[in-house]
């Protein structure tokens, strides 16, 4: 260990790449984790202030694997009411019904359309929240509201499912939200699921009583249960950051693995006469290994040490971003996180034990002879396992693409991204062999100069470094074209394929609101039809399903998917109410899962709304609407989505690039300085500098095209073999779109960080010289 | 000659070796027998590319021979694991080079304490200070390869072979990258350890001068133990010897 510690103080430049890459690695991984063990479900704030909460019952979990919840009607909600607020310490039990509203300002609504759905609540709920008046009273009559901000008897414009009102404020709240009466909150939401408690003495013991009254009409919920009433949408949030951060962390420890097996393999080979030396005086092959192990585990927990602070003091900086990305909720404060920071401490030392493997195994077999031995010959560019592998990768790869079109659509995706990596290892380990064919084609031109005979001859016996500098370059560039390629060529086709989908040339489309209320749908003329959502029970399963209410319709009409369904189905609305319908007809152009006459839906869902209105006319006036053409009003969501993908690609990609950066500078460094004889040499031939520079510059650069060109290739297949397999499923010509610019980019910034690492060496060694 | 097995520091019976296979192959060994008594100073010489470097890496187990045995204090190497050559190396073999003997990130006392700290043990206080005295590097204890000058590196690599008191310790042209100076300094080393210390000592070396601190010469040819010098009487006798084997 001593030992260890003297060979990582002595020989620190050897050992920098790994530490960087350790450093970093941890770093990411530190910050990843930290954020998403901070990023938990909370209780909303507006319920903290209630010890015991009751939702109404789940009626099994969707296919997104959240739980599915029915209402109870007024009437179950308010017996339920009586009931617990009858329990031994219960102060009150306040049914907590929401309904959308929206504050207009100007004629324009504010706030976020998504949180409007639920800001209008009951007057007695906002007890649950411990929110009082802070001037003014209660309101009490229709039209009349309590909020945060303006001052009683002031007049505000809102925006209701029914359409525009201006409402009268009573008084004024120390919590957000708009309360109104707890009549007209009843009128305006479709349905009861939540009844808090307010109670005096233990907590646990009034929720165990109410466990026992309830039985099985809700589920009570205490103490930390309660963050389980975390809204839908904002877990959702949570979960596409989620996903971020996981593809960091997972992209972190594989490139920090890939750059240390790298930048170990390099000095071990650039060590051999040293560790030759150590087995002549009486080093055991298992001592050789132990050592490198000793070794990286010094720089492992060096960097563990830098990075794990980086990665706790860059967390907090990064989630205002995230927040402003939609990647995490509205308030997301990042907290601190011991145990994600020890697990990437620990993450680091396994990753770079785990990188000096290969190379600890290979020294071990160094004989001790070889301490007599110059170490720059290079033996041989390939060695057995090498081969074994790089053939096995290329062949497991290529058997996959081939594969493909019999696989799973599901399982595609993952298939096709494992045949990449495959690939892309089994061309790293290849490429020694490919770059010499490829060194002579491309010097070919100038083959003539002492320049071009130099870098030729170079590359030509030191194909394994260049092979070094060429894998994290090929790596980089190849997971870079399959990005970019999938996600334009996806984007293209399905924003061609919802396009299609909408008739109309235009549509009245909700402006800055979640959807159109039925004020100004009215003025329109055109079709449209009200969003809205029903439970379907069949042989003891219970479904959701979308429901829109549409004019000039008797009984239930189902979409084409749904015509197994029974003809008469038991129906549960969002109000809580249950009803026997019978089915009249199956169509094939539904808009949603089931159609219902669209005065049924208004009765049965208050807080519905109208998606859009395909207009057949001029359309009228009215808060909130815009009109688009069908292609723009489809490519909204696609933008939407879009934009997160383009996060996520930007994010992928800089971690990308830069760990190969860091890969490529550091190998460059290594071999460069390793070179400082045969370049002191070339001095003495009468070469300046800027001889020395323009063969390691030329060699740099040779790598880097050899990467990009293998790289480029392998993914070129992989976008090919995907493509093929999907239009054979849709029957559908597909267009590949390959964003070249990015892709070239990525490149370029692969070639300058190559030039440069391999330069600074030389500039150094002359400046040295002098 | 009479041949002792017991006492013999080391024996070589019909070593061969020969590199690499068919057209191409090289014999640089051709079945020697040699014998190092405990206790003496042997010099092997002869021309460039007689073997001597081969001979010298096969008695220490450095290399295999590809025919013949080769035995150490008694132990014979043949047949013996790479962990196993390795430890016996590590107690019976002490080793110098022509050059890079250090390992450069450790300093001059870490690296005599290398061959202990390999074999698992702690040196004991002051063993390693006294060695490096007895080299007269007493002073550049905590200095780094790199501080040193090639005599005093040879130096140390002499303390770093001597700390285990093995039972042979080899030297292949410990002077060849020395000046007058510093080369007579490193053969009294030598010459010192055999009288002073009963340590064997087998160097090979194209230097007459150097070769006349030694007890024994041999003189190899071609791969062959051409000659025998025993109790040389001074380097203008062992020139003689090695001129006689040049112009065969
Ligand atoms: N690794 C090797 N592979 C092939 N041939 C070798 C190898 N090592 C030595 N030889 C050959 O074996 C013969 C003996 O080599 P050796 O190094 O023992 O000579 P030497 O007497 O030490 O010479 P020198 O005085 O020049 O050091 C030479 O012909 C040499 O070319
Ligand atoms: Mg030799």
């Amino acid at each position: 260990m001593r030992l260890a510690w003297d060979m990582v103080r002595h020989r620190f430049a050897a050992f920098a790449g790994t530490f960087v890459a350790i450093a970093l690695g941890v770093g990411v991984v530190a910050g990843s984790t930290t954020l998403w063990a901070s990023s938990q479900p909370e209780t909303p704030q507006r319920l903290s202030a209630t010890p015991v909460l009751v939702h109404s019952p789940s009626v099994g979990d969707n296919d997104d694997g959240y739980p599915e919840y029915r209402s109870w009607t007024i009437a179950e909600a308010a017996a339920l009411t009586g009931r617990l607020a009858a329990l031994p310490g219960v102060t009150a039990a306040i049914p907590d019904p929401a309904f959308y509203v929206q504050r207009v300002v100007g004629g324009r609504p504010t706030g976020d359309p998504e949180t409007a759905l639920t800001e209008g609540h009951a007057w007695s709920s906002a007890a649950l929240g411990g929110y009082r008046l802070s001037a003014g009273a209660a309101p009490a009559r229709p039209g009349e509201v309590a909020l945060a901000g303006p001052a009683p008897g002031s007049r505000i414009d809102v925006l209701t499912a029914r359409g525009p009102a201006t409402w009268t404020v009573t008084g004024t709240t120390d919590g957000p939200g708009f309360y109104v009466a707890d009549a007209t909150a009843a009128a305006l939401s479709a349905g009861v699921r939540l009844i808090g408690l307010t109670v005096s003495g233990d907590a646990e013991a009034v929720a165990a009583a109410a466990r026992s009254a309830v039985g099985t009409d809700g589920t009570v919920l205490s103490g930390a249960a309660r963050d389980r009433l975390e809204p839908e949408s904002v877990t959702r949030i949570r979960w596409l950051g989620a996903q971020l951060l996981i593809a960091m962390v997972a992209l972190g420890s594989f490139v920090a693995i890939f750059v240390v097996a790298s930048t170990c393999a390099l000095s071990a080979a650039q060590r051999r006469r040293e560790i030759g030396l150590l087995r002549a005086v009486g080093a055991t092959p298992g001592q050789v290994i132990r050592m490198m192990y000793a070794e990286t585990l010094v720089v492992a927990v060096l960097g563990g040490a830098v990075g794990v602070p980086l990665g706790a003091l860059a967390a907090p900086l990064l989630a205002p971003p995230l927040v402003a990305a939609g990647l995490e909720p509205a308030g997301f404060a990042v907290t601190g996180q011991p145990a994600a920071l020890a697990g990437s401490f620990a993450l680091g030392i396994v990753v770079a034990l785990a990188g000096v493997w290969t190379a600890a195994r290979r020294s071990s077999r160094v004989p001790a002879l070889d301490a007599l031995r110059d170490a720059a010959v290079e033996h041989r560019a390939m060695t057995r396992p090498r081969w074994i592998l790089g053939v096995l990768g290329i062949a497991a790869g290529a058997a996959l693409l081939i594969a493909l079109p019999t696989m799973s659509t599901d399982a595609q995706s993952s298939a096709m991204m494992g045949a990449a990596m495959l690939l892309l290892v089994g061309a790293a380990l290849l490429a020694p062999v490919l770059i010499a064919p490829l060194v002579r084609l491309t010097t070919w031109p100038w083959r003539r100069g002492a320049t071009g005979m130099l870098v030729r001859e170079g590359t030509l016996t030191g194909a394994r470094r260049v092979a070094s500098t060429a894998a994290p370059v090929l790596l980089t560039v190849g997971f870079a074209v399959l990005l970019t390629g999938t996600v334009s060529t996806i984007s293209q086709s399905a924003g061609a394929d919802e396009a299609a989908d909408v008739p109309a040339a235009l549509v009245a489309a909700p402006d800055g609101v979640p959807g159109l209320s039925d004020a100004a749908v009215a003025g329109q003329p055109g079709d449209s039809y009200l969003s809205s959502h029903a439970l379907v029970t069949v042989g003891g399963t219970t479904t959701r399903y979308g429901v829109a209410g549409t004019d000039g319709l008797t009984g239930v009409v189902l979409s084409r998917e749904l015509a197994d369904l029974p003809r008469r189905l038991d129906l549960r609305f969002p109000d809580g109410t249950t009803t026997t319908l019978p089915v009249t007809a199956v169509r094939d152009d539904a808009p949603e899962a089931i159609l219902l006459p669209r005065d049924l839906v208004r009765r049965h869902d208050p807080g519905a709304l109208t998606p859009a209105v395909l207009l057949d006319g001029p359309a009228g006036p009215a808060t909130g609407l815009r009109v688009l053409t069908a292609r723009a009003y489809v490519q909204i969501d696609i933008d939407e989505e879009g934009e997160i993908v383009q996060i996520f690609l930007a994010v992928l990609l800089a971690l990308g690039v830069g760990y190969t950066g860091l890969a490529v500078a550091n190998t460059l460094l290594m071999a460069t300085a390793a070179r400082r004889e045969e370049f002191r040499a070339l001095r003495l031939a009468g070469g300046g500098t800027s001889h020395v520079l323009r063969v390691t510059s030329g060699e740099a650069l040779l790598a880097v095209a050899t990467g990009t060109l293998l790289g480029g290739t392998v993914a070129l297949f992989c976008l090919l073999a995907a493509r093929r397999s999907i239009e054979e499923e849709i029957g559908q010509a597909i267009e590949l779109v390959i964003p070249w610019g990015q892709n070239v980019a990525v490149a370029l910034v692969c070639a300058l960080v190559a030039v440069v690492a391999a330069g600074v060496p030389v500039l150094r060694a002359r400046a040295g010289s002098r | 000659m009479t041949i002792t097995t017991i006492g013999t520091a080391v024996r070589l019976r019909a070593v061969s070796r020969i590199y690499g296979t068919g057209e191409s192959a090289v014999t640089a060994l051709d079945a020697v027998d040699v014998d190092i008594a405990p206790a003496t100073f042997t010099a092997v010489m002869g021309p460039s590319g007689s073997g001597k470097s081969t001979l010298l890496h096969c008695a220490a187990g450095l290399d295999r021979p590809t025919g013949g045995e080769v035995s150490i204090d008694g132990v014979s190497l043949t047949g013996l694991s790479e962990r196993a050559l390795t430890k016996l190396r590590r107690a019976r073999v002490g080793f110098v080079f022509q050059a890079f003997n250090l390992i450069p990130a450790l300093s001059a006392e870490q690296n005599v304490a290398l061959p202990l700290r390999l074999a698992g043990r702690r040196p004991a206080a002051g063993e390693v200070r006294e060695m490096l005295a007895e080299v007269g590097l007493a002073d550049r204890a905590r200095h780094r390869p790199s501080e040193l000058s090639g005599g005093q590196q040879q130096r140390v690599a002499i303390a770093r072979a001597l700390v285990t008191r093995p039972a042979v310790l080899f030297a292949d042209e410990p002077t060849g990258a020395l000046d007058t100076t510093a080369s007579r300094e490193v053969l009294r080393l030598l010459r010192t350890a055999v009288d002073r210390h009963a340590q064997t000592v087998v160097m090979v070396t194209h230097d007459p001068y150097a070769a006349a601190h030694a007890d024994r010469v041999l003189l190899l040819a071609d791969g062959r133990v051409a000659d025998v010098l025993d109790h040389p009487a001074g380097a203008p006798e062992i020139a003689v010897r090695m001129a006689r084997l040049e112009e065969r």
